[in-house]
């Protein structure tokens, strides 16, 4: 399984972004390897307009199994993942990415 | 540190005027981040001193090299903006009509035009004159607001709350429900709905409110001037109720907002009953803050 999430850094003890569209980085964990990969999105970030779909559009390239963020994507960005087979759970507010992990593990998130 | 975004959906509800309130009420505790930027008001209100003052960059503007260019004209025919007139024999780039796409850039032949980010105004840190800290922006002409700008405003609002140790960062947030307002919504802890009882204000509210719905952000509503119109009144009550969002306070229509502002006052520097109301109103927000 492939599990991402909105982050603002890059390690396991970063803090989680609530932000789906402008997250500053997407952090995919693989379960099978154990590796961490890192996806700077901060040219999204930069982006004026568009972020949620511009990021949605990156998740199709990363094509994760799961993805734990805050808030959760905006309508628009939602609807583009719609085609996207992939479970989004939300509310990570404020954890780090191991705390975030965890309570998906636990079945302390809400899948939307 | 708890986020509170103020949204109104509608324009003209009293948003920025109960927003400023707020955030005299909430004094040193708060820091304020004016996210409005189209139609920034708040300073008048909480007269910043506009002591830090930073460049904003934002999109993208189309330059045409003189040296390099043909005069094919392809440039001026296929921008959709008409932006690239021919004046005294050059072709050249109108910058209030350029959106920054960049399709002149594909077409030119001779790769005579290339895009460079535009600034579109400054980001100011201010003291105010409750002895708060106010993040705000002004825009150059013709620039827009955008979900970029609000994040950096917001981004440095809650910076500066970690830093000073602040409980809250009151946001004023943005008309509509486009992309500077999902933008403000993220990461906020609690949104204050400022609503009045007319068709479009109920009609924002609803469209606001499944915005917010999908973020999952608890939410009260203040219905201000509630007694222009008792029946709307009554529907937007009956609104809140069906929706479980904390019916916050009821401000009767008051001549008195707008002598406070015509004094660079908020309402609740006057002797007046909205001033009890809000208070009021700002004490149920902290309580609910603290609550969950």
């Amino acid at each position: 399984m492939k599990i991402a999430f909105t982050s603002t850094g890059k390690t396991w003890d970063s803090i989680m972004d609530s932000r789906f569209g402008r997250t500053e980085f997407i952090v995919v964990y693989n379960e099978e390897t154990k590796e961490l990969e890192v996806v700077d999105n901060s040219a999204v970030k930069n982006e004026a307009h568009g972020a949620g779909t511009a990021t949605a559009q990156k998740m199709y390239e990363i094509k994760p199994n799961v993805l734990i963020t805050g808030n959760g994507p905006g309508e628009t960005a939602a609807t583009a993942l719609k085609n996207l087979n992939m479970k989004i759970y939300v509310d990570a507010h404020n954890l780090t990415l191991e705390q975030a992990y965890e309570s998906y593990r636990n079945g302390a998130l809400t899948e939307i | 540190m708890k986020e509170i975004v103020v949204l109104s959906g509608k324009g003209g509800t009293g948003k920025t005027s109960i927003t400023a309130s707020l955030a005299v009420l909430a004094g040193s505790e708060a820091v304020v981040a004016d996210c409005d930027v189209d139609a920034a008001n708040m300073h008048l209100l909480m007269q910043p001193d506009f002591a830090l003052s930073s460049e904003f960059y934002s999109g993208e503007l189309a330059i045409i090299d003189q040296n390099a260019c043909t005069q094919c004209g392809v440039c001026s025919e296929k921008c959709r903006f008409g932006a690239i007139p021919f004046i005294n024999n050059i072709f050249i780039v109108n910058p209030l009509s350029c959106e920054g796409c960049g399709y002149c850039q594909k077409v030119c032949p001779t790769e005579a035009i290339s895009m460079k980010s535009r600034k579109s105004g400054y980001v100011y840190i201010s003291n105010t004159k409750v002895n708060s800290t106010m993040v705000h922006a002004r825009l150059d002409i013709g620039a827009e607001n955008s979900g970029k700008l609000v994040a950096k405003v917001k981004n440095e609002a809650k910076e500066l709350a970690k830093q000073q140790n602040k409980s809250f960062v009151i946001v004023d947030g943005s008309p509509g429900i486009g992309c500077p307002v999902v933008s403000s919504l993220s990461g906020a802890n609690y949104v204050v709905l400022v609503t009045e009882p007319t068709v479009s204000g109920l009609h924002d509210l609803e469209r606001i409110y499944s915005v917010i719905k999908r973020f999952r952000i608890n939410a009260g509503c203040i219905i201000n001037k509630f007694d222009i119109n008792p029946k709307k009144t009554d529907e937007i009550i009956e609104f809140l109720r069906k929706e479980n969002i904390t019916h916050l306070s009821n401000i009767p229509f008051d001549i008195r907002f707008t002598k406070a502002m015509t004094e660079a006052k908020t309402i609740v520097e006057l002797e007046t009953l909205p001033k009890y109301l809000i208070k009021d109103a700002w004490f149920k927000i902290k309580d609910e803050l603290t609550n969950n």
